[in-house]
């Protein structure tokens, strides 16, 4: 079965067809699915564990909480950053992105995971009555002293449901296929989450605005939320570290690894998940060439940074160079570097590997890693300097800090949760977009022209 | 793009040569003028090297004005031209295609412009400029300082121009053989040695596609690392406070882009006012590049907002004081909110409404209005910075360009227009290949009652 995306070639299918094969994959899943889940879940009870021998520490010693806001961090940067995915390229109404927009908009269900691993971060966080150097002016302005955590907690709170919403929005006039073709318990369920859809144009445009306004209203709070958290839970903490940079780097870092991971779900969902109708080179390459974009940009918002401290040399910026990158967590800067940058730029150039399945996803598999590093390196250094007696300029260069059982059973129970409650969102949710695919059907014809045949795509305003 | 008019390859040629087969009654007065104007800065430039830069405003503390604004200004709207042409190429948007040429030129005289600006103008002793390149004393082989910005500056400059000079001639070799064509005597000979034997076999086509999308990509880099190096001229320092930030470099080069294409905009309303071309540069064109400039202009407002956020974050007293002064002092302070109302606060409201988005007349009033606000934006960042009462800082002037800048200033923009003028002559300023394949690939498809304009792919 070729729905005519491939290289825009081949047998076109019908709208009722799409409906029905991909309703159909969403019903059967097989023991695999299953046992997966079941493994993901064990796991996830895991991360239970280590959480509650790390509690044994308590929040008040803040250098062991270290990889638990890295966990965070990383989820956030990585799971949080997909659904831009979806975003971006559907306001520049790229064909392209309609069998992976849900890929990424499902995404949107990590943050749940994702919040609840925020909250012993938040209170893992010292107070600012320790003099150190924050935005809030405390001592200056009527600030409370847990002023960053209140507002990093509203924003994140704001980011999930925003996300939340966008996916529900998006999947309407899915629900209402699944309304119309279930029974009992499930067409209630569906019926409620469907909202009375049943696709009049003002429907349709009352979902075309929603998705734009909740996009944009999306990316400013995943931004909003990459400022307040790299502000008041990396940046803070090490005196002397003033970067009006870095913020944006973590964004931009989001978006990276948020194109990286749905690389990875779409390969899975290829794959494993009998998706190779929706899903083929068009995708891959397109979100290739985003990476590689992405991995190009990484170098210069590093750089970026790097070059104002190195040249400035400072005491205070040398000191902060000496923790972050060439000091005790230079194997980590290494490793970083090379799959965040060197990788991509190296392996990208090359065309075959470029236009291929494989190439991209191997490529988003080390920017993963680089991203899970990179946070690492980030917020276990800035949480091992908290307890530093001069809030000002860090005149002792902490040792890098390793993780113990505990940080382990966090990281893989976290990451386990996340992968568990996506899975368990395709389970209701379609990962491939039904409307959007039925739609396209409409955009695209292929007609004769001069001795061959092309492929014709609208595109409405 | 919901405007489509179907147009032959004849009339689209007879369109577009206009204003290079014919002279219109205004040309030779407006070359004239601008002409005057060019020379008059010369003159005044003549001045200043016979009688040293004691002429100009620049004294202790501030030694760099208007030049150097004028510089970073030029070095901004030359980003016009890569954003709009490179960018969009490799993006395929359709909506491109009338647009490029004169984005690429544009940056092309805007980049001679900050030539003039910085290392002609404002070294003051511009023959010793070799120095910057070449080793002082071979025999003794004391070489130049690389690690100085100044010398990645001519390199990153001299670059750029080299590559969008290679940009703008490849783009043009197909309508060069057009013109060619048309042309007789002295004039076919030039254009026949302009347009390297071009005759359209698929061969030539396939080879300047290929050119086109290489430079697009190869340029890119060299975009990024021009105004990147230009802002690191100010950020690498540590003595005035607010140099001395690591967002300079993308925030230099997010406002680059939105000055830049802010002036492909007048610029596109100046060719409709001017030629006529409504039936290439449409409504659609002014309301996909206002969309654009509402992006691009936001991102520039949060890379200010960051920067000014961690002025404050810093939390020292020296990087208070710069601010206290840009923001609070008299005439700074005017000048500060005339740049956030010109640069953002009056445009970009306005572009949220498609009927400005739409119109010639709002679109060149705002265009224009962005680079006001972004010139006093670099104006803002160079001269309140240099005149800040530091350490080891014991001359407390204050800088009021004086004449002989004013002019060399009128002098750049003079230089821009009178090179868009003469191009414009000889060359066609709307790509006539460009137009006619995006012609070719136009198509339409009926879904119900409406009709979808649509492209062919491959």
């Amino acid at each position: 079965m070729n729905n005519g995306a491939h290289n825009g070639h081949g047998a076109l299918m019908t709208p009722k067809a799409v409906e029905d094969d991909l309703l159909d994959k969403g019903r059967l899943r097989g023991s695999t699915f299953r046992i997966a889940v079941i493994v993901f879940a064990v796991l996830s009870v895991l991360g239970v564990v280590g959480f509650v021998i790390r509690l044994a520490d308590g929040f008040g010693n803040t250098p062991v909480w270290g990889y638990h806001a890295a966990l965070f961090a990383f989820i956030l940067t990585a799971a949080q950053g997909a659904p831009m995915v979806a975003i971006a390229p559907r306001i520049a109404n790229a064909h392209w992105r309609r069998s992976i927009s849900r890929v990424a908009e499902l995404f949107s269900l990590v943050g749940i995971v994702s919040f609840v691993i925020y909250i012993p971060v938040a209170w893992a966080l010292p107070s600012m009555e320790d003099g150190r150097r924050t935005l809030w002016f405390y001592g200056e302005l009527n600030m409370p002293a847990h002023m960053p955590e209140i507002t990093t907690t509203l924003v994140l709170l704001a980011l999930t449901v925003n996300g939340l919403w966008l996916l529900w929005v998006s999947a309407m006039p899915d629900f209402a296929m699944l309304r119309d073709r279930s029974t009992g318990k499930k067409k209630v369920w569906f019926s409620r989450l469907a909202r009375g859809w049943v696709g009049t144009s003002g429907q349709w445009n009352w979902q075309k605005h929603r998705l734009g306004i909740l996009g944009a209203f999306y990316f400013m709070m995943l931004v909003t939320a990459h400022f307040a958290f790299s502000l008041d839970f990396g940046m803070s903490l090490v005196p002397g570290w003033i970067d009006a940079l870095y913020p944006a780097t973590h964004a931009h870092n989001s978006l990276q690894a948020g194109v990286a991971i749905t690389l990875i779900t779409m390969y899975v969902l290829y794959r494993f998940g009998g998706y190779k109708d929706y899903i083929n080179l068009d995708q891959f390459w397109g979100l290739g060439k985003l990476l590689f974009s992405l991995s190009l940009l990484w170098f210069w918002f590093w750089f970026s940074s790097f070059i104002i401290f190195w040249f400035g040399a400072k005491p205070s910026e040398e000191a902060v160079l000496d923790l972050l990158f060439v000091g005790p967590y230079l194997p980590i800067f290494f490793i970083v570097f090379t799959f965040a940058f060197l990788v991509p730029l190296w392996a990208m150039i090359w065309n075959p590997l470029r236009k291929s399945v494989w190439g991209p996803v191997t490529i988003a598999c080390g920017v993963l890693i680089a991203t899970l590093f990179d946070r690492i390196r980030v917020y276990v250094a800035a949480f091992s300097v908290s307890e530093s007696t001069n809030k000002h300029l860090m005149v002792e260069i902490p040792g890098a800090v390793l993780p113990d059982v505990a940080d382990v059973l966090i990281w893989v129970g976290g990451i386990s949760a996340c992968i568990l409650i996506y899975m368990l969102g395709t389970r209701i949710i379609p990962p491939i977009n039904i409307w959007e695919q039925k739609e396209v059907l409409l955009y695209r014809i292929h007609k004769p022209f001069h001795r061959t045949e092309v492929q014709v795509l609208g595109k409405p305003e | 793009m919901q405007e489509h008019v179907q147009l032959t390859q004849k009339q689209i040629n007879d369109d577009l040569l206009s204003s290079v087969l014919h002279t219109p009654r205004w040309w030779w007065p407006a070359v004239i003028v601008t002409g005057i104007i060019f020379l008059t800065g010369m003159g005044a430039f003549g001045y200043m090297l016979n009688q040293g830069v004691g002429v100009t405003g620049l004294n202790r503390p501030v030694f760099w004005g208007a030049y150097m604004v004028n510089f970073v200004f030029f070095i901004g709207i030359s980003h016009a031209g890569i954003m709009i042409s490179a960018i969009l190429r490799l993006t395929q948007a359709e909506w491109r295609r009338p647009v490029t040429r004169a984005a690429e030129v544009l940056t092309v005289f805007s980049l001679m412009s900050a030539l003039m600006a910085a290392p002609l103008v404002h070294v003051g002793r511009p023959w010793r400029a070799d120095l910057w390149v070449f080793p002082y004393d071979f025999a003794r082989g004391i070489w130049i300082n690389i690690r100085s910005p100044f010398i990645w500056d001519p390199s990153a400059v001299m670059t750029y121009l080299t590559a969008s000079s290679l940009f703008v001639f490849i783009a043009l070799i197909p309508d060069l053989a057009v013109i060619r064509d048309r042309a007789s005597g002295y004039t076919r000979k030039f254009y026949a040695l302009m347009a390297m034997g071009w005759r359209g076999t698929p061969r030539q086509w396939k080879l300047q596609a290929i050119a086109g999308i290489l430079l697009s990509a190869l340029v890119l880099p060299v975009f990024v690392s021009v105004h990147s190096i230009v802002s690191w001229d100010f950020a690498v320092q540590i003595a005035p406070e607010a140099w001395h930030s690591t967002i300079f470099a993308p925030y230099f080069i997010i406002g680059a882009i939105h000055s830049g294409v802010s002036a492909v905009a007048t610029l596109m309303v100046i060719m409709v006012w001017v030629w006529g071309w409504d039936k290439y540069l449409k409504p659609d064109h002014l309301d996909a590049i206002g969309r654009l400039l509402i992006i691009v202009a936001t991102t520039w407002f949060f890379f200010f907002f960051l920067e000014w956020v961690f002025a404050l974050y810093t939390l020292e007293d020296a990087e208070l004081a710069m601010r206290d002064l840009q923001v609070f002092q008299w005439p700074w302070s005017g000048l500060f909110i005339l740049f956030l109302v010109t640069a953002y606060f009056i445009p970009v409201p306005m572009w949220l409404f498609k009927s400005i988005r739409r119109s010639y007349f709002w679109m060149f009033v705002t265009t224009i209005l962005v680079n006001i606000g972004m010139w006093l934006e670099r104006f803002l960042i160079i001269v309140p910075g240099t005149m800040r009462r530091g350490e080891f800082i014991f001359d407390w002037g204050s800088y009021h360009p004086s004449i002989i800048e004013i002019l060399m200033v009128i002098m750049t923009f003079a230089w821009v227009v009178l090179g868009m003028l003469v191009f414009t002559k000889l060359f066609p300023l709307i790509p006539l290949f460009d137009i006619k394949e995006g012609m070719v690939g136009r198509d339409e498809i009926r879904i119900g009652r409406r009709i979808v304009p649509a492209s062919i792919r491959e």
